[in-house]
Protein backbone atom coordinates (compact mmCIF):
# COMPACT_ATOMS: atom_id res chain seq x y z
CA UNK A 1 0.00 0.00 0.00
CA UNK A 2 1.24 3.45 -0.84
CA UNK A 3 1.61 5.97 1.97
CA UNK A 4 -1.53 7.97 2.74
CA UNK A 5 -1.94 11.32 1.05
CA UNK A 6 -4.78 13.53 2.22
CA UNK A 7 -5.88 16.89 0.82
CA UNK A 8 -8.00 19.37 2.71
CA UNK A 9 -9.79 21.81 0.42
CA UNK A 10 -11.09 24.98 2.08
CA UNK A 11 -12.94 27.76 0.22
CA UNK A 12 -11.51 31.22 0.98
CA UNK A 13 -14.15 33.35 2.73
CA UNK A 14 -16.75 30.96 1.36
CA UNK A 15 -20.06 32.81 1.53
CA UNK A 16 -18.46 36.02 0.39
CA UNK A 17 -16.56 34.44 -2.51
CA UNK A 18 -19.66 32.64 -3.71
CA UNK A 19 -21.76 35.75 -3.44
CA UNK A 20 -19.10 37.76 -5.29
CA UNK A 21 -18.75 35.19 -8.08
CA UNK A 22 -22.50 34.94 -8.51
CA UNK A 23 -22.86 38.71 -8.67
CA UNK A 24 -20.08 39.03 -11.23
CA UNK A 25 -21.82 36.41 -13.34
CA UNK A 26 -24.95 38.54 -13.16
CA UNK A 27 -23.20 41.61 -14.45
CA UNK A 28 -22.19 43.40 -11.26
CA UNK A 29 -19.06 45.39 -11.94
CA UNK A 30 -17.57 45.49 -8.46
CA UNK A 31 -16.00 42.33 -7.12
CA UNK A 32 -17.06 42.09 -3.48
CA UNK A 33 -13.73 40.47 -2.69
CA UNK A 34 -11.86 43.66 -3.62
CA UNK A 35 -13.80 46.08 -1.40
CA UNK A 36 -14.64 46.02 2.31
CA UNK A 37 -17.80 43.91 2.33
CA UNK A 38 -19.63 41.34 4.41
CA UNK A 39 -22.35 38.77 3.96
CA UNK A 40 -24.97 38.74 6.65
CA UNK A 41 -28.15 39.97 8.18
CA UNK A 42 -30.50 42.50 6.77
CA UNK A 43 -29.43 46.01 5.99
CA UNK A 44 -32.86 47.65 6.17
CA UNK A 45 -33.68 46.25 9.55
CA UNK A 46 -30.10 46.81 10.66
CA UNK A 47 -29.95 43.56 12.50
CA UNK A 48 -28.14 40.28 12.12
CA UNK A 49 -24.52 39.25 12.35
CA UNK A 50 -21.49 39.09 10.07
CA UNK A 51 -21.37 35.64 8.45
CA UNK A 52 -18.40 36.21 6.18
CA UNK A 53 -16.09 39.11 5.41
CA UNK A 54 -13.82 40.09 2.55
CA UNK A 55 -10.08 40.41 3.02
CA UNK A 56 -10.21 44.26 2.75
CA UNK A 57 -12.87 44.18 5.52
CA UNK A 58 -10.35 42.41 7.74
CA UNK A 59 -8.23 45.57 7.73
CA UNK A 60 -11.05 47.35 9.54
CA UNK A 61 -10.85 44.72 12.25
CA UNK A 62 -14.30 43.38 11.44
CA UNK A 63 -14.90 40.00 13.03
CA UNK A 64 -17.06 37.13 11.89
CA UNK A 65 -19.99 36.83 14.28
CA UNK A 66 -20.17 40.46 15.41
CA UNK A 67 -23.31 42.48 14.83
CA UNK A 68 -23.78 44.34 11.56
CA UNK A 69 -24.35 47.48 13.57
CA UNK A 70 -20.91 47.39 15.16
CA UNK A 71 -19.30 46.41 11.85
CA UNK A 72 -20.84 49.48 10.22
CA UNK A 73 -19.46 51.64 13.00
CA UNK A 74 -15.97 50.36 12.26
CA UNK A 75 -16.38 50.94 8.53
CA UNK A 76 -19.29 53.17 7.45
CA UNK A 77 -18.88 52.48 3.72
CA UNK A 78 -18.95 48.72 4.25
CA UNK A 79 -21.01 46.84 1.66
CA UNK A 80 -23.51 44.51 3.32
CA UNK A 81 -25.14 41.81 1.21
CA UNK A 82 -27.78 39.39 2.48
CA UNK A 83 -26.98 35.66 2.44
CA UNK A 84 -28.58 33.20 0.06
CA UNK A 85 -28.02 29.67 1.29
CA UNK A 86 -29.48 27.82 -1.65
CA UNK A 87 -26.96 29.50 -3.92
CA UNK A 88 -24.12 28.51 -1.60
CA UNK A 89 -25.24 24.90 -1.65
CA UNK A 90 -25.12 24.96 -5.45
CA UNK A 91 -21.59 26.33 -5.30
CA UNK A 92 -20.54 23.74 -2.73
CA UNK A 93 -22.10 20.91 -4.77
CA UNK A 94 -20.32 22.09 -7.89
CA UNK A 95 -17.00 22.03 -6.05
CA UNK A 96 -17.58 18.48 -4.76
CA UNK A 97 -18.52 17.49 -8.30
CA UNK A 98 -15.10 18.64 -9.53
CA UNK A 99 -13.31 16.92 -6.64
CA UNK A 100 -14.95 13.63 -7.55
CA UNK A 101 -13.05 13.67 -10.81
CA UNK A 102 -9.82 13.36 -8.84
CA UNK A 103 -10.68 10.74 -6.25
CA UNK A 104 -13.70 8.63 -5.33
CA UNK A 105 -12.92 9.02 -1.66
CA UNK A 106 -14.18 12.40 -0.49
CA UNK A 107 -15.49 13.54 2.85
CA UNK A 108 -17.60 16.63 2.87
CA UNK A 109 -16.61 18.16 6.15
CA UNK A 110 -18.82 21.24 6.01
CA UNK A 111 -20.41 23.42 3.36
CA UNK A 112 -17.04 24.91 2.40
CA UNK A 113 -14.52 22.24 3.41
CA UNK A 114 -13.78 18.78 2.11
CA UNK A 115 -11.16 16.08 2.59
CA UNK A 116 -9.93 14.17 -0.42
CA UNK A 117 -7.96 10.93 -0.18
CA UNK A 118 -5.36 10.76 -2.94
CA UNK A 119 -3.35 7.84 -1.52
CA UNK A 120 -3.98 5.74 -4.59
CA UNK A 121 -3.48 8.46 -7.17
CA UNK A 122 -0.72 8.24 -9.74
CA UNK A 123 0.37 11.88 -10.01
CA UNK A 124 2.61 13.89 -7.72
CA UNK A 125 0.74 15.79 -5.02
CA UNK A 126 2.16 19.15 -6.10
CA UNK A 127 0.81 18.77 -9.63
CA UNK A 128 -2.55 17.45 -8.57
CA UNK A 129 -3.20 19.99 -5.82
CA UNK A 130 -2.43 22.89 -8.17
CA UNK A 131 -4.60 21.28 -10.83
CA UNK A 132 -7.55 21.06 -8.42
CA UNK A 133 -7.06 24.63 -7.25
CA UNK A 134 -6.83 26.04 -10.78
CA UNK A 135 -9.77 23.99 -12.03
CA UNK A 136 -12.01 25.34 -9.27
CA UNK A 137 -10.84 28.87 -9.94
CA UNK A 138 -11.38 28.67 -13.69
CA UNK A 139 -14.67 26.77 -13.72
CA UNK A 140 -16.41 28.06 -10.64
CA UNK A 141 -14.86 31.49 -10.19
CA UNK A 142 -13.73 31.27 -6.57
CA UNK A 143 -10.45 30.41 -4.86
CA UNK A 144 -9.56 27.68 -2.40
CA UNK A 145 -6.70 26.82 -0.08
CA UNK A 146 -5.42 23.27 -0.21
CA UNK A 147 -3.55 21.61 2.63
CA UNK A 148 -1.65 18.43 1.86
CA UNK A 149 -0.37 15.89 4.35
CA UNK A 150 -0.42 12.27 5.42
CA UNK A 151 -3.44 12.62 7.67
CA UNK A 152 -6.59 14.69 7.96
CA UNK A 153 -5.55 16.75 10.97
CA UNK A 154 -2.31 17.98 9.42
CA UNK A 155 -3.98 18.62 6.07
CA UNK A 156 -6.58 20.76 7.82
CA UNK A 157 -3.91 22.68 9.74
CA UNK A 158 -1.99 23.24 6.51
CA UNK A 159 -4.91 24.67 4.56
CA UNK A 160 -5.21 27.34 7.26
CA UNK A 161 -1.66 28.72 6.88
CA UNK A 162 -1.69 31.62 4.46
CA UNK A 163 -4.66 32.68 2.40
CA UNK A 164 -6.01 33.01 -0.24
CA UNK A 165 -5.51 30.77 -3.26
CA UNK A 166 -2.57 28.72 -1.98
CA UNK A 167 -1.33 25.19 -1.57
CA UNK A 168 0.55 24.27 1.61
CA UNK A 169 2.00 20.98 2.73
CA UNK A 170 2.51 19.86 6.31
CA UNK A 171 4.08 16.43 6.34
CA UNK A 172 5.24 15.00 9.68
CA UNK A 173 8.85 15.98 8.99
CA UNK A 174 7.74 19.62 8.60
CA UNK A 175 5.98 19.79 11.97
CA UNK A 176 8.86 21.43 13.75
CA UNK A 177 9.24 24.27 11.25
CA UNK A 178 5.67 24.92 10.21
CA UNK A 179 3.32 23.97 13.04
CA UNK A 180 5.17 24.03 16.34
CA UNK A 181 5.97 27.78 16.34
CA UNK A 182 2.25 28.66 16.00
CA UNK A 183 0.24 29.83 19.03
CA UNK A 184 -1.49 26.95 20.76
CA UNK A 185 -4.94 28.46 20.12
CA UNK A 186 -4.48 27.77 16.39
CA UNK A 187 -4.57 24.03 17.00
CA UNK A 188 -7.73 22.17 16.02
CA UNK A 189 -9.96 21.47 19.06
CA UNK A 190 -8.21 24.06 21.26
CA UNK A 191 -10.89 26.63 22.05
CA UNK A 192 -10.74 29.81 24.13
CA UNK A 193 -11.23 27.97 27.44
CA UNK A 194 -8.53 25.38 26.83
CA UNK A 195 -6.23 28.18 25.65
CA UNK A 196 -6.58 29.95 29.01
CA UNK A 197 -5.86 26.69 30.86
CA UNK A 198 -2.79 25.99 28.75
CA UNK A 199 -1.51 29.55 29.11
CA UNK A 200 -1.80 29.26 32.89
CA UNK A 201 0.85 26.56 32.83
CA UNK A 202 3.15 28.33 30.43
CA UNK A 203 2.13 26.56 27.25
CA UNK A 204 1.97 29.16 24.51
CA UNK A 205 2.89 27.41 21.28
CA UNK A 206 1.84 24.13 19.73
CA UNK A 207 5.45 23.03 20.18
CA UNK A 208 5.21 23.61 23.96
CA UNK A 209 2.19 21.34 24.07
CA UNK A 210 3.82 18.67 21.92
CA UNK A 211 6.88 18.62 24.17
CA UNK A 212 4.90 17.73 27.30
CA UNK A 213 4.96 14.16 28.48
CA UNK A 214 1.91 12.08 27.66
CA UNK A 215 1.35 11.06 31.28
CA UNK A 216 1.51 14.64 32.48
CA UNK A 217 -1.13 15.90 30.05
CA UNK A 218 -3.36 12.91 30.81
CA UNK A 219 -3.20 13.45 34.54
CA UNK A 220 -4.05 17.11 34.04
CA UNK A 221 -6.63 17.34 31.24
CA UNK A 222 -7.66 13.68 30.92
CA UNK A 223 -8.88 12.32 27.61
CA UNK A 224 -9.46 15.61 25.75
CA UNK A 225 -5.93 16.57 26.81
CA UNK A 226 -4.57 13.41 25.26
CA UNK A 227 -6.40 14.22 22.04
CA UNK A 228 -4.91 17.71 21.70
CA UNK A 229 -1.49 16.36 22.67
CA UNK A 230 -1.75 13.84 19.84
CA UNK A 231 -2.88 16.59 17.47
CA UNK A 232 0.06 18.76 18.54
CA UNK A 233 2.32 15.86 17.62
CA UNK A 234 0.56 15.39 14.29
CA UNK A 235 -1.01 12.09 15.26
CA UNK A 236 -4.44 11.40 13.76
CA UNK A 237 -5.61 8.13 12.29
CA UNK A 238 -9.17 8.94 11.26
CA UNK A 239 -10.22 7.89 7.76
CA UNK A 240 -11.65 10.01 5.01
CA UNK A 241 -15.26 9.06 5.49
CA UNK A 242 -17.23 8.84 2.31
CA UNK A 243 -20.51 8.41 4.14
CA UNK A 244 -21.66 10.89 6.73
CA UNK A 245 -21.88 9.80 10.35
CA UNK A 246 -25.25 8.42 11.39
CA UNK A 247 -27.58 11.14 12.65
CA UNK A 248 -28.11 10.99 16.41
CA UNK A 249 -30.71 13.65 16.87
CA UNK A 250 -32.83 16.09 14.90
CA UNK A 251 -33.71 19.47 16.33
CA UNK A 252 -34.82 22.95 15.40
CA UNK A 253 -34.95 26.17 17.30
CA UNK A 254 -36.15 29.71 16.88
CA UNK A 255 -35.55 33.03 18.55
CA UNK A 256 -38.77 34.99 18.29
CA UNK A 257 -38.73 38.60 17.15
CA UNK A 258 -41.02 39.50 20.06
CA UNK A 259 -41.28 38.15 23.62
CA UNK A 260 -43.90 35.44 23.85
CA UNK A 261 -46.04 35.89 26.95
CA UNK A 262 -49.17 33.85 26.33
CA UNK A 263 -49.76 30.15 26.11
CA UNK A 264 -51.59 30.24 22.81
CA UNK A 265 -48.71 31.82 20.93
CA UNK A 266 -46.20 29.58 22.64
CA UNK A 267 -48.19 26.54 21.58
CA UNK A 268 -48.30 27.80 18.03
CA UNK A 269 -44.54 28.16 17.95
CA UNK A 270 -44.21 24.65 19.32
CA UNK A 271 -46.53 23.40 16.59
CA UNK A 272 -44.46 25.13 13.92
CA UNK A 273 -41.28 23.58 15.31
CA UNK A 274 -42.96 20.16 15.57
CA UNK A 275 -43.97 20.37 11.93
CA UNK A 276 -40.39 21.02 10.93
CA UNK A 277 -38.61 18.45 13.09
CA UNK A 278 -41.06 15.65 12.40
CA UNK A 279 -40.89 16.35 8.70
CA UNK A 280 -37.12 16.08 8.87
CA UNK A 281 -37.18 12.89 10.89
CA UNK A 282 -39.60 11.29 8.41
CA UNK A 283 -37.37 12.33 5.54
CA UNK A 284 -34.49 10.29 6.98
CA UNK A 285 -36.79 7.32 7.72
CA UNK A 286 -36.33 7.36 11.46
CA UNK A 287 -38.51 7.44 14.57
CA UNK A 288 -37.57 8.96 17.91
CA UNK A 289 -37.95 7.78 21.50
CA UNK A 290 -37.04 11.03 23.22
CA UNK A 291 -38.62 14.46 22.81
CA UNK A 292 -36.82 17.37 24.50
CA UNK A 293 -37.82 20.98 24.78
CA UNK A 294 -35.63 23.88 25.78
CA UNK A 295 -36.89 27.40 26.39
CA UNK A 296 -35.06 30.62 27.14
CA UNK A 297 -36.75 33.50 28.93
CA UNK A 298 -36.33 37.24 28.61
CA UNK A 299 -33.47 37.16 31.14
CA UNK A 300 -31.54 34.77 28.88
CA UNK A 301 -32.01 32.04 31.45
CA UNK A 302 -32.80 28.74 29.81
CA UNK A 303 -34.23 25.51 31.07
CA UNK A 304 -35.27 22.25 29.51
CA UNK A 305 -37.25 19.12 29.99
CA UNK A 306 -37.39 15.85 28.11
CA UNK A 307 -39.46 12.72 28.07
CA UNK A 308 -38.88 9.18 26.91
CA UNK A 309 -41.85 7.79 25.03
CA UNK A 310 -43.18 4.28 25.25
CA UNK A 311 -43.32 4.02 21.49
CA UNK A 312 -41.01 5.72 19.04
CA UNK A 313 -42.79 8.31 16.94
CA UNK A 314 -42.48 10.34 13.78
CA UNK A 315 -45.94 11.84 13.88
CA UNK A 316 -46.27 15.62 13.81
CA UNK A 317 -49.33 15.56 16.04
CA UNK A 318 -47.79 13.28 18.60
CA UNK A 319 -44.58 15.29 18.78
CA UNK A 320 -46.64 18.45 19.15
CA UNK A 321 -48.81 17.00 21.93
CA UNK A 322 -45.70 15.86 23.79
CA UNK A 323 -43.96 19.22 23.38
CA UNK A 324 -47.08 20.99 24.60
CA UNK A 325 -47.19 18.78 27.68
CA UNK A 326 -43.52 19.42 28.46
CA UNK A 327 -44.06 23.13 27.97
CA UNK A 328 -47.08 23.36 30.25
CA UNK A 329 -45.19 21.45 32.94
CA UNK A 330 -42.23 23.78 33.07
CA UNK A 331 -43.32 27.24 31.96
CA UNK A 332 -43.32 29.83 34.78
CA UNK A 333 -45.46 32.25 32.73
CA UNK A 334 -42.61 34.71 32.17
CA UNK A 335 -41.97 36.18 28.69
CA UNK A 336 -39.97 33.85 26.45
CA UNK A 337 -37.60 34.57 23.60
CA UNK A 338 -36.29 31.27 22.39
CA UNK A 339 -37.73 27.79 21.80
CA UNK A 340 -35.91 24.68 20.73
CA UNK A 341 -37.31 21.25 20.16
CA UNK A 342 -35.33 18.13 19.42
CA UNK A 343 -35.88 14.43 18.89
CA UNK A 344 -33.28 11.86 19.86
CA UNK A 345 -32.68 8.13 20.44
CA UNK A 346 -33.53 7.52 16.84
CA UNK A 347 -34.32 4.14 15.38
CA UNK A 348 -35.17 3.04 11.89
CA UNK A 349 -38.86 3.36 11.10
CA UNK A 350 -39.26 0.16 9.10
CA UNK A 351 -39.72 -2.07 12.08
CA UNK A 352 -39.82 -1.57 15.80
CA UNK A 353 -41.52 -3.04 18.85
CA UNK A 354 -45.24 -2.37 18.90
CA UNK A 355 -47.13 -1.69 22.05
CA UNK A 356 -50.34 -3.47 23.01
CA UNK A 357 -51.94 -0.27 24.29
CA UNK A 358 -50.88 1.85 21.36
CA UNK A 359 -53.52 3.81 19.49
CA UNK A 360 -53.93 2.99 15.84
CA UNK A 361 -52.17 5.82 14.06
CA UNK A 362 -52.04 4.40 10.55
CA UNK A 363 -54.35 7.11 9.25
CA UNK A 364 -52.20 9.79 10.78
CA UNK A 365 -49.13 8.29 9.12
CA UNK A 366 -50.84 8.45 5.75
CA UNK A 367 -51.83 12.05 6.38
CA UNK A 368 -48.29 13.03 7.40
CA UNK A 369 -46.89 11.39 4.30
CA UNK A 370 -49.42 13.07 2.05
CA UNK A 371 -48.57 16.46 3.56
CA UNK A 372 -44.84 15.82 3.18
CA UNK A 373 -45.31 14.93 -0.47
CA UNK A 374 -47.42 17.99 -1.19
CA UNK A 375 -44.85 20.21 0.50
CA UNK A 376 -42.02 18.54 -1.39
CA UNK A 377 -43.68 19.19 -4.74
CA UNK A 378 -45.28 22.56 -4.16
CA UNK A 379 -43.13 24.24 -1.52
CA UNK A 380 -43.19 24.31 2.24
CA UNK A 381 -46.01 26.77 2.51
CA UNK A 382 -48.39 25.04 0.10
CA UNK A 383 -50.36 23.49 2.97
CA UNK A 384 -50.38 24.60 6.55
CA UNK A 385 -52.67 24.59 9.55
CA UNK A 386 -55.37 27.22 9.60
CA UNK A 387 -54.45 28.48 13.07
CA UNK A 388 -51.41 30.15 11.49
CA UNK A 389 -53.53 32.25 9.12
CA UNK A 390 -53.04 35.97 9.87
CA UNK A 391 -51.19 35.04 13.06
CA UNK A 392 -47.83 36.51 12.12
CA UNK A 393 -46.18 33.24 13.07
CA UNK A 394 -44.59 31.08 10.39
CA UNK A 395 -46.30 27.71 9.98
CA UNK A 396 -42.92 25.96 9.83
CA UNK A 397 -40.06 27.27 11.91
CA UNK A 398 -36.41 26.41 12.07
CA UNK A 399 -33.38 26.08 9.86
CA UNK A 400 -31.90 28.50 7.42
CA UNK A 401 -32.46 26.30 4.41
CA UNK A 402 -35.98 25.25 3.82
CA UNK A 403 -35.53 22.87 0.94
CA UNK A 404 -32.48 20.83 1.73
CA UNK A 405 -30.27 19.59 4.50
CA UNK A 406 -26.58 20.25 4.29
CA UNK A 407 -23.74 18.77 6.27
CA UNK A 408 -22.74 20.78 9.27
CA UNK A 409 -19.26 20.91 10.64
CA UNK A 410 -18.62 18.66 13.59
CA UNK A 411 -15.92 18.61 16.21
CA UNK A 412 -14.82 15.23 14.93
CA UNK A 413 -12.66 15.16 11.86
CA UNK B 1 -18.46 46.07 -24.95
CA UNK B 2 -20.27 47.29 -21.84
CA UNK B 3 -21.91 45.07 -19.23
CA UNK B 4 -25.69 45.55 -19.21
CA UNK B 5 -27.22 42.32 -17.84
CA UNK B 6 -30.68 43.40 -18.89
CA UNK B 7 -33.50 40.82 -18.83
CA UNK B 8 -34.93 40.30 -22.33
CA UNK B 9 -37.80 38.51 -24.02
CA UNK B 10 -36.53 35.80 -26.32
CA UNK B 11 -37.65 33.51 -29.09
CA UNK B 12 -35.26 30.58 -29.10
CA UNK B 13 -35.04 27.33 -30.99
CA UNK B 14 -34.66 24.27 -28.77
CA UNK B 15 -33.01 21.87 -31.19
CA UNK B 16 -31.84 18.32 -30.63
CA UNK B 17 -28.44 19.69 -29.73
CA UNK B 18 -27.27 20.36 -26.21
CA UNK B 19 -27.97 24.08 -26.13
CA UNK B 20 -30.92 26.24 -27.24
CA UNK B 21 -30.28 28.64 -30.11
CA UNK B 22 -31.40 32.28 -29.68
CA UNK B 23 -33.28 33.58 -32.75
CA UNK B 24 -34.67 37.01 -31.94
CA UNK B 25 -35.21 39.04 -28.81
CA UNK B 26 -37.12 42.06 -27.66
CA UNK B 27 -35.69 44.71 -25.39
CA UNK B 28 -37.06 47.94 -23.92
CA UNK B 29 -34.71 50.79 -24.88
CA UNK B 30 -33.99 54.14 -23.20
CA UNK B 31 -37.15 55.71 -24.71
CA UNK B 32 -39.23 52.89 -23.20
CA UNK B 33 -39.89 51.54 -26.69
CA UNK B 34 -39.81 47.89 -27.58
CA UNK B 35 -37.11 46.94 -30.01
CA UNK B 36 -36.81 43.57 -31.73
CA UNK B 37 -33.38 42.36 -32.71
CA UNK B 38 -32.77 39.34 -34.88
CA UNK B 39 -29.72 37.29 -34.01
CA UNK B 40 -27.91 36.93 -37.32
CA UNK B 41 -24.98 34.83 -36.30
CA UNK B 42 -23.67 33.06 -33.23
CA UNK B 43 -19.90 33.43 -33.14
CA UNK B 44 -19.38 31.03 -30.25
CA UNK B 45 -21.11 29.69 -27.20
CA UNK B 46 -19.77 28.38 -23.93
CA UNK B 47 -21.15 27.04 -20.72
CA UNK B 48 -20.06 28.56 -17.44
CA UNK B 49 -20.86 27.38 -13.94
CA UNK B 50 -19.57 30.19 -11.80
CA UNK B 51 -20.36 29.51 -8.14
CA UNK B 52 -22.19 26.39 -9.31
CA UNK B 53 -24.79 28.36 -11.30
CA UNK B 54 -25.00 27.10 -14.87
CA UNK B 55 -25.33 29.71 -17.61
CA UNK B 56 -24.78 29.54 -21.35
CA UNK B 57 -22.97 32.47 -22.86
CA UNK B 58 -23.47 33.31 -26.54
CA UNK B 59 -21.36 35.81 -28.43
CA UNK B 60 -23.56 36.98 -31.33
CA UNK B 61 -23.56 39.36 -34.25
CA UNK B 62 -26.49 41.39 -35.67
CA UNK B 63 -27.24 44.39 -37.78
CA UNK B 64 -28.70 46.98 -35.39
CA UNK B 65 -29.73 50.33 -36.95
CA UNK B 66 -27.65 49.60 -40.03
CA UNK B 67 -24.47 48.87 -38.13
CA UNK B 68 -23.01 45.53 -37.45
CA UNK B 69 -22.81 45.02 -33.70
CA UNK B 70 -21.34 42.28 -31.55
CA UNK B 71 -23.01 41.43 -28.24
CA UNK B 72 -23.29 38.68 -25.66
CA UNK B 73 -26.41 36.90 -24.48
CA UNK B 74 -26.75 34.74 -21.40
CA UNK B 75 -29.23 31.97 -20.68
CA UNK B 76 -29.60 30.98 -17.02
CA UNK B 77 -30.53 27.30 -16.84
CA UNK B 78 -31.95 27.28 -13.31
CA UNK B 79 -34.44 30.09 -13.99
CA UNK B 80 -34.92 29.75 -17.80
CA UNK B 81 -34.25 33.48 -18.20
CA UNK B 82 -32.41 35.28 -20.99
CA UNK B 83 -30.25 38.35 -20.54
CA UNK B 84 -28.48 40.80 -22.77
CA UNK B 85 -25.14 40.51 -21.00
CA UNK B 86 -22.87 42.87 -22.92
CA UNK B 87 -23.09 45.11 -25.95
Amino acid sequence: MSSPLIFHIDVNSAYLSWEAAYRLQHGEEIDLRDVPSIVGGNREKRHGIVLAKSIPAKDYNILTGETIHSALQKCPHLRVVPPNYERYIDASDAMIHILREFSPNIQRYSIDEAFLDYSYGDKHWIDISYEIKERIKADLGFTVNIGVSSNKLLAKMASDFKKPDMVHSLFPYELQDKMWPLPVSELFMVGPKTTVKLHSRGIFTIGDLAALSKDYIYSWLKKPGLLIWEYANGIDSSNVRNNPLPIKSVGNSTTTSFDVDNQREAHMILLALSEKVSMRIRAINQCAYVVSLNIKNYNFFSYSRQVKLNNPTDSTNFVYRTAKRLFDEMWQEEPLRRFSLSLSELISNDYYQLNFFEEDDSKEKLLDNAIDNIRKSFGHKSVFRSCFLYSGIDPLIGGVIMEEEYPMMSSQI
Amino acid sequence: MKVLMKPIEMIAWFSKDKYPIPLRYRIVDENMENKVIKVDKILFKEEEKIAGNRMILYRCESIIENTQRIFELKYEISTCKWFLFKI
